[in-house]
């Protein structure tokens, strides 16, 4: 074996450990949703189900792509500082949006469908929810990042992300970095 | 002699109409006489439910280029759209691809928002961030995600966001 052959080798096996390492994503995303459930049906709802919810969601999914994401272009304008404080608020106003849709004591009924790979460490799982009566259509958009994060996530194909760059850009040219700030801290408080 | 003249304007009359419409459907065709310096690109979308060959590709309501092409990935059976975008137009890495209409009833066209990455796209690379084409889109997001607040001054009697009315009482 030549040292070249040699160094191959070691890098694939180095890769397929960290893809080893960093588990299948379909069953991180089940093993994400079952404790999110859990932990919804034990509270009684709102911002105190938020507060629970948010050390358990920030394991599974990457706040901070996905807020530098929603900003969009304005984000390389944000001092260091600016960036953390809006993670932080982009982070509260997405879990307490979503805990509010949340009713304790109704279970999901979750069905995934076949994930597709976007490339190494990039997948998109399709899932299609029964709740309250009613069905969603619920694409999860993962990144491997040493282990699978839900980086955005598409209701009935419409895509947070997309949903939030165009309303930040737009704040973004009328008013600039503030104006970003000021919408998200008002949009928290009033959450 | 005047016969000669007469003729010879009416054959040169005939050509400049004839230059003409070759012009126009060229024009009309989107086409260009000399390939303009574009890269090419790739989305993958879900479903493209309307967009042709030869749709605008628009960024902030500009056009930077157009669709070249749609194809089926028979893999995953979604539809891979090939774009040309102008070279001077560098997009971020984390750029996102719509499907967007115009108008109501209007024509499809692919919207492209820049993200905030420090590297760009490089050709023949694929947007994997996209949306797929939805009428009702825009409605349906506010619903499901809620919207930003902004200030009161700015604030132009919009509807109260969902983000208002799902707050606990």
């Amino acid at each position: 074996m030549t040292l070249k052959k040699m160094v191959l080798f070691l890098a694939s096996a180095a890769v397929s450990f960290q893809a080893f390492a960093a588990g299948d994503p379909e069953s991180t995303l089940r093993e994400a949703m079952q404790e999110a459930v859990t932990v919804a049906n034990a509270s009684a709802g709102g911002r105190a189900l938020a507060d629970k919810l948010q050390p358990l969601l920030e394991r599974r999914v990457c706040f901070e792509s996905m807020t530098r994401r929603a900003i969009g272009p304005g984000w390389r304008e944000f001092s260091p500082a600016q960036q953390a404080e809006a993670t932080r608020l982009f982070t509260k106003l997405i879990i307490r949006s979503y805990s509010n849709k949340f009713t304790p004591g109704e279970e999901p009924e979750v069905k995934y469908l076949k994930g597709s790979s976007q490339g190494p460490d990039k997948i998109e799982i399709p899932t299609s929810m029964l709740y309250k009566g009613s069905r969603y259509s619920i694409v999860y958009r993962m990144e491997n990042r040493g282990k699978w994060l839900i980086t955005d996530i598409l209701v009935e194909g419409v895509s947070l992300i997309a949903n939030y760059r165009a309303q930040f850009n737009e704040l973004f040219k009328r008013g600039g970095v503030n104006a970003v700030m000021d919408s998200l801290k008002k949009s928290v408080a009033d959450t | 002699m005047t016969d000669k003249r007469l003729e010879f304007g009416v054959g040169l009359f005939v050509l400049l109409g004839l230059a003409a419409v070759v012009y126009l459907t060229v024009k009309l065709g989107t086409g260009s006489f000399v390939a303009a310096d574009t890269y090419p690109l790739e989305a993958r979308f879900a479903n493209t439910g309307g967009l042709n060959k030869g749709s605008t590709v628009m960024l902030g309501g500009v056009t930077v280029g157009r669709v070249e092409g749609i194809r089926l990935d028979p893999a995953d059976f979604s539809a891979i759209v090939d774009m040309s975008i102008m070279r001077e137009v560098q997009l971020p890495a984390d750029t996102m691809a719509s499907i967007k209409t115009s108008g109501l009833i209007g024509d499809k066209f692919v919207a492209l928002a820049p993200g905030a990455e420090e590297s760009f796209l490089k050709p023949s690379e694929r947007i994997v961030m996209t949306e797929s084409a939805v009428e009702l889109e825009s409605l349906i997001s506010k619903m499901a995600f809620g919207s930003v607040k902004e200030d009161e001054e700015t604030s132009s009697g919009e509807a109260p966001s969902a983000a208002a009315a799902n707050s606990e009482p």
